[in-house]
């Protein structure tokens, strides 16, 4: 009997490789099918669900048990994403504003009617070791790692830390954003 | 949860509802995902689409308000022409808001889609790219 019924749960598990069973109590939306005290554990939930007990969240230290902690993860995840589109806009504008150095080249190139025409290429560009491209090295790291800060928060799968990446991607687009239309509207388009 | 890629007519995706287990059902997912890569690529090209579009239509009244902000404090200065232009830019910019954060969220599902590790659905995912991107970016006349 018994080993019937293990042949039987490790048949199960093999089968379905993507169970939904996930171990958060309480408060999930969902119920775990049968799989739940298999030998195979999984501690990853793969499918959305509400709740605020045993969440982890990106570091081992930090786990959310309580609705207070949720509520303070949530505004910290929101002013993450604010920042992130912030940093976005800041490196667009500081990248902007440091392309001043302008170089002007002059060839000789072949025109009609055999004469001989000058072009002028003008390139903009920073210098490698500037300290403007220094500084938006270090900004696009930072910015590299908060991207994967948030997509490891949304991947917690948890439905308020969720939402709070996209209401703060959203609010800090609306803050953000505004000012980069305007300066794109007067130093791009000539009166 | 495996760590590689597998092919499988059985899988979970994003929400406990949507769970597969036959071929038709997983042909039918991927053509979900599929549209839903060519909606993310649409919706972005989309976005610069509108933002071009509201910069050439609301020029002058914006960029004088600004310039004479900028100057001094006329702010509170204005004339109700160029209030209303204000309060329609206003709309227009909080249009664009949502539309970014519909971009972020179908753009997360997409990454938690391709992350049930199914052979299928990622095929899925970077043909409906390729098809989007294909269709969508001839459209940017500025580019």
């Amino acid at each position: 009997m018994d080993h019937s019924h293990h042949m039987e749960m490790s048949y199960m598990d093999s089968n379905s490789t993507m169970q939904p069973s996930h171990h958060h109590p309480a408060t999930s939306a969902s119920h775990s099918h049968g799989g739940g005290d298999s030998n195979m554990m999984m501690m990853m939930p793969m499918t959305f669900y509400f709740g605020f007990k045993n969440v982890e969240l990106l570091f081992s230290g930090l786990v959310i048990n309580t609705a207070g902690e949720m509520a303070g993860a949530f505004v910290a995840v929101f002013l993450l994403a604010m920042f992130y589109e912030g940093l976005k806009i800041a490196r667009e504008s500081l990248l902007r504003k440091s392309q001043v150095s302008i170089r002007y080249n002059s060839m000789p190139v072949p025109g009609p009617n055999g004469t001989i025409l000058m072009e002028t290429h003008k390139t903009v560009g920073q210098q490698m070791l500037s300290f403007p491209h220094l500084l938006q090295t270090v900004l696009h790291i930072i910015q590299v790692v908060i991207s994967y800060f948030l997509m490891l928060i949304f991947m917690t799968y948890n439905g308020y830390l969720c939402i709070a990446v996209a209401a703060g991607a959203g609010t800090g687009y609306f803050l953000f954003s505004w000012k980069k239309a305007v300066v794109v509207d007067i130093t791009e388009h000539c009166h | 949860m495996a760590m590689h890629f597998i092919f499988s007519d059985t899988v979970v995706l994003l929400f406990d509802f949507w769970s597969v287990h036959s071929p038709a059902g997983m042909a039918l997912s991927v053509l979900v995902l599929l549209l839903l890569a060519v909606l993310y690529e649409g919706i972005k090209v989309g976005k610069a689409k509108l933002l071009h579009q509201v910069l050439v239509n609301l020029p002058t009244s914006i960029s004088q308000q600004t310039i004479a902000e900028t100057d001094g404090d006329s702010a509170g200065s204005d004339a109700s022409p160029v209030g209303r232009t204000h309060h329609r830019w206003y709309l227009c910019h909080f249009g664009q808001s949502l539309i970014h954060v519909i971009q972020v969220v179908i753009g997360y599902f997409i990454m938690l889609a391709v992350m049930s590790y199914n052979t299928w659905i990622f095929l899925g995912v970077v043909l409906g790219s390729a098809v989007g991107y294909y269709l969508a970016y001839p459209l940017l006349s500025t580019a």
